[in-house]
């Protein structure tokens, strides 16, 4: 039950904290930097409702240990907006509402966020292998897919 | 629009007061007893408010249901959460529209035709003096108005609105920026988390817990609750919890009172004790003898036999269960995201044998479902946490195999079908005998055995019977009775006991396994003779709502040209032959390794007037989606020990690679009732990919979930 100091830089904000060493990076984002927008789901990589941008590659949260993640940029789904302003994905998912209960929707904008920072014109193929590991019990899927293509249309 | 009836909850709660808070001003507070369970009801309450009052959507605030402030308008289910408080909350802004424009005609000294109304004031056009809604409010006036049960054509004369509206959810903006916030993100100074360390199946008694184990506990500043055999371990620091409960489920002993059966479980649906009920033409279940089903030997008239088996399914939200407690000055505060808020109340105050007005529930939003899942079992344990340790907020959440293995699952099902159809066409007979366990176990201060925990908190392992429900549509026999003017009818409940698994509502209840077993059946029957499936339906039904909504479909899947190699079949219900009308087409492929692939969904739904087209179009195509995942994929595992399906591993649901092309078309019958789409469209969803499937084999599969592996069996059978 050791504990480590360790430092960790969410959405711009670095921050010095003391923790156990097995601490999994998603109750660091929760607990320590008061982030909730994260959410966990399973804690077994499988649904996706963890995931976060780890220098600009998409990640699961909720088995990564936090200390692996020092002197890395991560961004959660609080850290998107520019200047205020919500990103593309997060405008496409507003104008389209695409969101039941919304607790599976900031894993799957996280996803289509690294995906478009890296390739403005994806393929279909790229886009369901984002997807894929995301999971919705409320049947949102439907809306979610008009609104990430209203990003390649636009 | 020629009468509008107010709804159940305006018998109740008759006073504007009951729903509408004007102490801001320039906004206007809506109060609701219904929940956002993603079905986004707060929106669509708040556009019937401004369609009726014209205050705009952006002034209303739909205020969070609590207890201490709410109209008690039951359980948000049963799609009924716009037809009873949407239904309400226009008859209060039609009540409120009304007597404001005849007030402020009166007070300023004008007609109608000097008014300018806009954003909830009037202005006199000619001497610019105004008044507005907020004024009202502060008069007796108001505070005097009862809100009429039903009204009539000519009171309506005065409310015009706009019925296509777009908004923007009312949640939608802090969902996508992470700051909508879930009971899972409470935090209060001091708060403990709690997590709940579970035997391996439901009937164990706690035997020891070892005395390192409790050693180590306390050197790492955690506590330890146990009372009967439920125990709970707790801590401020939650990852720790959460590390401690790993450790925890080695060093906690049980002995297994009862193991769970591992008989096939159709077959128990058969052999097992069971009450047999017969329902009739209207849907209601009655005590009577049952007929014999008929046999026919004239040649002329074919008859056909068919038995439709449904595993148990799990609601599965993304989100584990979870709720917070306080209990402060002999007083509980409880934030649930129950769909019973009020039940929960009345079953909790029973539970600590108090006075339930020392009990408020506030719900804060969970992880979406669609019926009876660990909600209300988690804020009975945390009520039971926090009275233990008063001053504090306690937060319990379940972790993803507490859902997956304790919720109450929607049952197994069996539905044993025979009909006749005449040398006409005409379905001269129709037997459908369902055999299930529950769907009706949510909390009840009248059974507390209907919490999962209560057993382990009582140490009380017996075995308990449920009663069944004779109400039109409830349960077992929901859409039981075919909507169709089939000349004869036989139709069975069986509510089966002492099975393994525990069960109770989720999304459509019977409804799921009845419409997809008649749907599906009445194509066989329609087949025998080569009628349409279009035709057999259409030609067996009365009523121009459903014919219209079939017509509908069908004009819309002939604009679409099949995909090579696929397949079609359409299904129709209404749902408990009293609320929304829907009809399904869906066009599959089946692989060569028997995978389905879904190429298009067509929807088309009559659910009275619109409330909210887009809030529509995403329930039916959101239920299509989770019907769809039930059809194909689900399926939950058990042994004699335990249950299998503790993850998504375990568990299969559909995910984003298997989502159709929609087309989904909603008739407006404006002026009519609300109906509510939250169900309607699962049944027929799950009969059209039967009716597709059927086509694509040239079999009927006669088993959910349609797998490699049940296909195959089906196959070679």
């Amino acid at each position: 039950m050791s504990k480590v100091d360790c430092e960790l830089n969410i959405n711009g904000l670095s921050k010095k904290i003391n923790i156990h060493n097995d601490k999994p990076l998603i109750y660091v984002i929760r607990d320590d930097f008061k982030l909730t927008g994260t959410k966990l789901g399973c804690g077994l990589e499988q649904c996706g409702s963890c995931a976060v941008i780890i220098d600009g590659e998409k990640k699961l949260s909720c088995n990564l240990l936090a200390i692996e993640c020092e002197k890395k940029e991560i961004v959660t789904v609080e850290g998107l907006q520019i200047d205020s302003e919500l990103n593309q994905v997060q405008e496409a998912f507003r104008k389209f509402n695409a969101a039941q209960c919304g607790f599976c929707t900031s894993g799957i904008i996280i996803s289509i966020t690294a995906l478009f920072d890296k390739n403005k014109k994806p393929s279909s193929q790229e886009i369901q292998n984002a997807l894929d590991g995301h999971l919705c019990r409320c049947g949102s899927h439907s809306v979610v897919l008009k609104a990430i293509d209203s990003l390649i249309e636009n | 629009m020629k009468q509008f009836n107010s709804g159940p909850s305006i018998s109740t709660y008759n006073k504007l007061s009951h729903w509408f808070d004007f102490s801001d001003p320039g906004t206007l507070k809506v109060y609701s007893g219904k929940i956002d369970i993603g079905q986004h009801i707060s929106s669509t309450l708040a556009l019937i408010t401004s369609k009726i009052t014209e205050i705009k959507y952006d002034q209303i605030e739909i205020i969070k249901l609590s207890t201490d402030i709410s109209p008690n308008e039951g359980i948000t289910a049963s799609s009924l959460s716009v037809a009873n408080s949407g239904s309400a909350i226009k008859a209060a802004s039609i009540a409120l529209k009304i007597n404001f424009l005849n007030y402020a005609l009166e007070s300023l000294k004008i007609k109608n035709e000097d008014i300018l109304f806009e954003n909830g004031v009037i202005k006199d056009k000619n001497s610019n003096k105004t008044i507005s809604y907020w004024d009202f409010a502060k008069t007796d006036d108001f505070r005097k108005i009862i809100i009429p049960e039903n009204f009539d054509e000519n009171s309506l004369k005065k409310i015009n609105y706009e019925n296509n509206q777009k908004i923007e959810l009312k949640t939608i903006n802090d969902i996508v920026t992470g700051k909508y916030k879930y009971v899972h993100d409470i935090n209060f100074p001091k708060m403990l988390h709690a997590r709940i360390v579970r035997p391996p199946s439901y009937h164990c008694k706690l035997i020891k817990i070892n005395e390192d184990f409790k050693k180590r506990l306390v050197e790492n500043d955690i506590t330890l609750f146990v009372k009967g055999s439920f125990v709970a371990i707790l801590s401020q620091d939650e990852f720790l919890v959460t590390k401690f409960l790993e450790i925890a489920k080695k060093n906690i002993f049980w002995e297994e009172k009862r193991q769970l059966s591992n008989e096939n479980v159709f077959n128990s649906l058969e052999k097992h004790e069971k009450e047999t009920l017969l329902v009739k033409s209207g849907g209601e279940a009655f005590y009577e003898e049952i007929p014999e089903k008929k046999s026919f030997d004239d040649p002329k008239i074919k008859s056909l036999s068919t038995s439709f088996k449904k595993s148990y399914l799990m609601h599965g939200p993304i989100g584990p269960s979870a709720s917070c407690a306080i209990y402060k000055d002999k007083k509980f505060t409880i934030f649930s995201h129950s769909q019973s808020i009020f039940a929960l109340k009345y079953s909790i105050s029973k539970y600590f044998d108090i006075d339930p007005n020392l009990v408020t529930l506030k719900f804060m939003p969970g992880s979406g479902c669609y019926g009876h899942n660990g909600a209300d079992d988690v804020a009975f344990e945390v009520s039971v946490i926090a009275k233990e340790y008063p001053d504090r907020h306690i937060l319990l959440k379940w972790t993803r195999e507490d859902e997956h293995s304790w919720e109450p699952y929607g049952s197994a099902s069996l539905n044993k079908v025979f009909g006749a159809i005449n040398d006409d066409g005409e379905v001269i007979y129709w037997s459908n005998e369902a055999y299930s366990d529950t769907y009706l176990s949510r909390p009840s201060d009248i059974e507390l055995t209907n919490f999962t925990s209560y057993k382990f908190l009582t140490n009380n392992f017996t075995k308990t019977k449920s009663k069944p429900k004779t109400s039109a549509h409830m349960g077992i026999h929901r859409n039981l009775d075919p909507i169709y003017n089939f000349k004869e009818t036989r139709l069975v409940k069986n509510l089966v006991h002492d099975l393994p698994l525990r069960t109770s509502a989720l999304r459509t209840l019977g409804a799921f396994a009845n419409v997809t077993a008649s749907e599906s059946f009445l194509n066989d029957l329609a087949s025998i003779k080569n009628i349409d499936p279009f035709d057999i339906r259409i030609n067996h039904l009365d009523d121009e709502r459903a014919i219209d909504v079939l017509n509908n479909l069908k004009e819309k899947m002939e604009i679409f040209k099949p995909k090579d190699d696929s397949f079609r079949g359409i299904a129709f219900s209404r749902y408990k032959n009293s609320a929304a009308y829907c009809a399904v087409g869906v066009e599959l492929n089946v692989t060569d390794d028997l995978e389905i692939k879904l190429n298009h969904a067509w929807i088309t739904v009559d659910a009275g007037e619109i409330a909210y087209e887009d809030g529509i179009k995403a329930q039916v195509e959101g239920g299509f989606i989770q019907a769809a995942s039930w059809a194909l994929y689900e399926e939950v595992i058990f042994d004699s020990k335990e249950i299998i399906s503790k993850d998504w591993d375990s568990y299969k649901i559909i995910g984003f690679d298997n989502i159709p092309v929609f087309t989904t078309s909603v008739i407006d019958q404006k002026g009519s009732s609300y109906l509510g789409v939250g169900e309607v469209v699962a049944g027929p969803t799950g009969a059209a990919i039967s009716n597709a499937l059927c086509n694509a084999l040239g079999q009927r599969i006669k088993i959910l979930p349609f797998t490699k592996d049940n296909i195959t069996k089906e196959l070679l059978n």
